[in-house]
């Protein structure tokens, strides 16, 4: 297992390059030139030239590549350019918000979208089954945007059940109050999906030998399922959670912004609004590295979870 | 050293004084809740380019001037300074005196010791947006404007460094209390540059103090010092203890003052302990948030006033509820452009101006106006908008919308329609003109609006879409064939807008790159002369010559409707003063 480990991470070295290539053609060829932003209304090309000398974009490409190269090997990324705050600052500070809903979101998502799943596969076919399936896709077909829109008006307007939007200062007020609303429509959003995906892992599973060997042997149905089916389909659901994994990250943009959560993903927005390529570079190759060590997890996952699993 | 001590002690009892009448005047029940669309970027005069940290920054800092609540057009009033400034040479010479005993916020920076504003920060402030390290977004107000300046940016460009101590002659602190500006050029509104939140006076000990994170570290002499910042989220303005109070003293002028008046009269503010400023990004939560009670002050935007707003009056059931609005027509104007100097359009002869011509012309801005911007608009006929001086409502356009006109005129310069019913050049060469638009609802929604106006005279329209820094790039180089631009007063003087078409400024603000030297020569003429009938009639000879060239049309402004709760009394929304809320109270007995 360490020697595979050590392998993977050796590997993540040419993909992180890739990216590194990737993140600084692409920001530099169509991102704009933040000079005439920050310039303001009336500037002179001297004020301009100025500027792009300070920021280091007049330099040769291969200066500004290998600026950036030093800039990821050594994770620090200077300071926003459109506010001058540290980008390490920047990201410590807006990634505690964007987790407080999303990881109580991916979480119970995940619980519930399992749960509901294994319940459903277990009585295929049936009334309930039909029902549930059926919501489901008419679930999956509403926008989100539709979701926070009317939970936000009807819910916390309406009702009174939530405060419309807001945070707080501490851990405890953010998660139980302005996380609140915003959890519930994250989690509505994502379960019907997630139940329907798990539902045909579960099916897989529950069609195999081994399970009418089990049945045979007089397991008790909830053995049957929660042991033998449950833990042969987690394979296809860890590969799933972690694909979810590094968006983490960057947020969730829309909830963000609707509920004024002074996360990340609001943040990714405003980078890109403003030209703002070191706070937009710092984020791409983070979540590029935690999409890597995602993948990582997920095969070590795998190999817990399945001992046949080999590890080459 | 002696008089140095007494000086002191008069400079502490003063502050002392001064704080017990501002904390008499804040009443820590009172919180005043707004919001911002959009997130602030720092707190910095110097450096910050976004309204949002503007405004912030002029509740903190203190410019010597300002406007008066009230009246309207704008006029100036004194801020810091004792009075408006002695000038002489014909607006080259202005001389401030600014009033004694004002003291910064308490700050770590000052080591426990009072500090006074004196006219040295004044200096130093301006200096400082002259620093290219900086890149300050402002340094076009003080750079060629203020005598010698110029020469002290070009040495720091090469030394990189800016001396600050470097004498100047158009700056200097002549007292402890006096402040001298030369101008390279005489300039009568250059009073109004002074009045805005970028030329707030900044302690040199606190910028050298807080170095690079000057940003997150705002003190100035103002009625609030920052006192909670969730970067992008919120910020928590408290009333200055140190802040010397002002005195709320307008005469009205338009209807509905008087009840301001009656409301406020003689109070002394700030009154308003707190002030909590919310960004929230979407509008659904802004309207929702102010229904709830969770904001007392609110700016309702276009997408959002077809909800509470019956065009310019808020709909029965908010006023049953006793919300109140305030709203003003944005001292802005909207003004597609044809470059002057595009190979296709731009040009001085007569087949060229024909075309630009018809081109304005068959553009309907009350359709827009309706269409895409839910009725939140008036047509604006005249360069300089309402709420400017040089305003003149009476003012009606030679271009106003007409389609057939616009055909005949196309027709008549040899415009003709080619085999596939769209015209072609008079040489026979196909026409295609190319409207650049940001990639945004409103961009492509003015997109749709302008193909409507071009198939009608048979024009093909081809759609360019850039990003705002790859406009702005473009424009500066008059590499924009055509746009549809916005310019929102940086000082309520209607050469602000003017300006806009004068040469001189290509590769600045003249974005249509529009150079008619008849304009040109009665530009230079009128900014010479101070307000008044014989530059309005100048004005009025330069709005006739671009609509003759077909330079741009002027065609809208947008409204800014601002909606407050019941209790919020003393408001009313004003064209340049950004923090209009430093003149408005809480009423505790009608809060909820």
């Amino acid at each position: 297992m360490t020697a595979f480990i050590l392998r993977r991470l050796w590997q993540m070295l040419p993909t992180l390059l890739g990216v590194i290539l990737l993140t600084f053609f692409l920001f530099n060829f169509v991102g704009g030139d933040p000079a005439y932003l920050l310039a303001g209304k009336i500037s002179s090309p001297e004020q301009i030239a100025n500027i792009r000398t300070q920021l280091g974009i007049d330099q040769p490409v291969y200066v500004q590549l290998w600026i950036f190269i030093k800039q990821v090997m050594s994770a620090d990324f200077g300071v926003s350019w459109s506010t001058n705050e540290q980008v390490s600052q920047i990201i410590a500070t807006r990634i505690g918000p964007s987790l407080t809903v999303l990881v109580p979101i991916l979480i119970i998502e995940t619980v519930l979208s399992v749960a509901l799943a294994l319940g459903v596969a277990y009585v295929r076919g049936s009334l309930t089954d039909r029902s549930i399936m059926i919501v489901c896709t008419i679930a999956m077909s509403v926008s989100l945007l539709v979701y926070i829109i009317v939970g936000q008006y009807a819910l916390a307007y309406k009702l009174g059940w939530f405060p419309v939007q807001g945070w707080g200062e501490s851990f405890s007020e953010n998660l139980l109050r302005f996380s609140a609303l915003p959890i519930l429509l994250g989690v509505a959003v994502g379960i019907a999906p997630n139940t329907r995906l798990y539902r045909t892992f579960f099916l897989d599973e529950i069609n195999q030998d081994y399970v009418r060997t089990a049945r045979a042997k007089g397991l008790s149905e909830n053995t049957v399922m929660l042991k033998h089916v449950l833990r042969n389909a987690l394979i296809p659901i860890i590969t799933n959670l972690m694909i979810y994994l590094p968006g983490l990250l960057i947020g969730h943009f829309l909830i963000e912004r609707f509920f004024s959560i002074p996360g990340i993903g609001r943040e990714v927005i405003l980078a890109v609004e403003r030209s703002d390529f070191p706070v937009i570079k710092a984020i791409t190759i983070y979540v590029a590295i935690a999409t890597m060590f995602a993948n990582l997890l997920a095969d070590v996952l795998y190999k817990l979870v399945d001992p046949r699993v080999q590890l080459k | 050293m002696k008089r140095v001590d007494w000086w002191r002690l008069g400079i502490l009892l003063a502050g002392m004084l001064t704080s017990v009448a501002a904390t008499a005047a804040a009443d820590p029940k009172k919180v005043l809740r707004t919001e911002f669309p959009a997130a602030e970027t720092g707190f910095d005069p110097a450096q910050v380019h976004d309204l949002y940290s503007n405004i912030v920054n002029e509740a903190i800092f203190e410019p010597l001037l300002t406007y008066d609540y009230l009246a309207r057009p704008s006029r100036l009033a004194p801020r810091a300074a004792e009075a408006l400034p002695e000038m002489s040479e014909s607006g080259r010479v202005y001389v401030f005196r600014i009033r004694p005993g004002i003291l910064f916020a308490d700050d770590p920076a000052f080591k426990g010791r009072p500090r006074e504003l004196v006219a040295a920060d004044y200096v130093y402030a301006i200096k400082r947006l002259a620093d290219p390290k900086l890149h300050s977004p402002w340094r076009y107000l003080v750079e060629t404007k203020i005598a010698g300046l110029a020469d002290v940016i070009k040495a720091a460009e090469k030394s990189g460094k800016f001396d600050y101590d470097a004498p100047i002659a158009g700056l200097q602190a002549l007292d402890k209390h006096t402040l001298k500006i030369t101008l390279s050029e005489p300039d009568y509104n250059y009073p109004y540059i002074l009045a805005t939140p970028t030329m707030g006076a900044v302690a040199r000990e606190v910028v050298e103090h807080y170095g690079a994170n000057i940003m997150a570290h705002p003190v100035g002499t103002g009625p609030y010092r920052l006192d909670k910042w969730v970067r992008s989220s919120r910020i928590e303005l408290a009333a200055n203890p140190l802040y010397r109070g002002h005195t709320w003293d307008f005469a009205p002028v338009e209807a509905g003052d008087e009840v301001l008046v009656t409301a406020m009269k003689g109070k002394k503010l700030p009154t308003i302990a707190r002030i909590e400023i919310a960004i929230m990004d979407e509008d659904q939560a802004r309207l929702l948030a102010f229904q709830n009670g969770e904001l007392d002050l609110f700016q309702l935007d276009g997408p959002l006033a077809p909800k509470m707003l019956d065009i310019d009056r808020l709909k029965p059931e908010f006023v049953s509820k006793g919300a109140k609005l305030s709203r003003i027509i944005d001292p802005e104007i909207q003004y597609p452009y044809l470059s002057m100097r595009d190979p296709v359009v731009g040009g001085l002869s007569k087949e060229k101006i024909a075309l630009r011509r018809a081109i304005l012309m068959a553009y309907d801005e009350t359709a827009e106006i309706r269409v895409i911007h839910n009725g939140q608009g008036v047509v604006i006929d005249y360069p300089v908008p309402p709420g400017v001086v040089g305003y003149l409502p009476g003012y009606r356009r030679t271009d106003a919308t007409n389609i057939a006109l616009a055909n005949a005129l196309l027709d008549r310069f040899g415009y003709q329609p080619g085999p596939d019913g769209w015209r072609t050049l008079p040489d026979g060469k196909p026409l295609a003109i190319t409207l650049t638009t940001r990639p945004d609802s409103l961009g492509r929604q003015q997109e749709e609006m302008w193909k409507r106006s071009f198939d009608a005279i048979h024009i093909r329209l081809n759609s360019d879409k850039k990003k705002f820094p790859e406009i702005l790039k473009a424009e500066k180089s008059c590499q924009l064939q055509m746009r549809v631009n916005r310019w929102i007063a940086d000082f309520p003087d209607g050469e602000n807008f003017m300006q806009l078409f004068y040469s001189g400024n290509i590769g600045q603000s003249n974005t249509s790159c529009t150079a008619i030297p008849e304009f040109d020569t009665l530009f230079q003429k009128a900014t010479r002369l101070p307000q008044g009938a014989e530059r309005d009639a100048l004005w009025i000879d330069m709005a006739r010559l671009l609509e003759f060239y077909g330079a741009a049309r002027i065609s809208m402004a947008r409204p800014r409707n601002m909606v407050m709760q019941k209790h919020v009394i003393g408001y009313k929304k004003h064209p340049i003063i950004l923090a209009d809320w430093l003149y408005a109270d809480i009423d505790l007995e009608a809060k909820p």
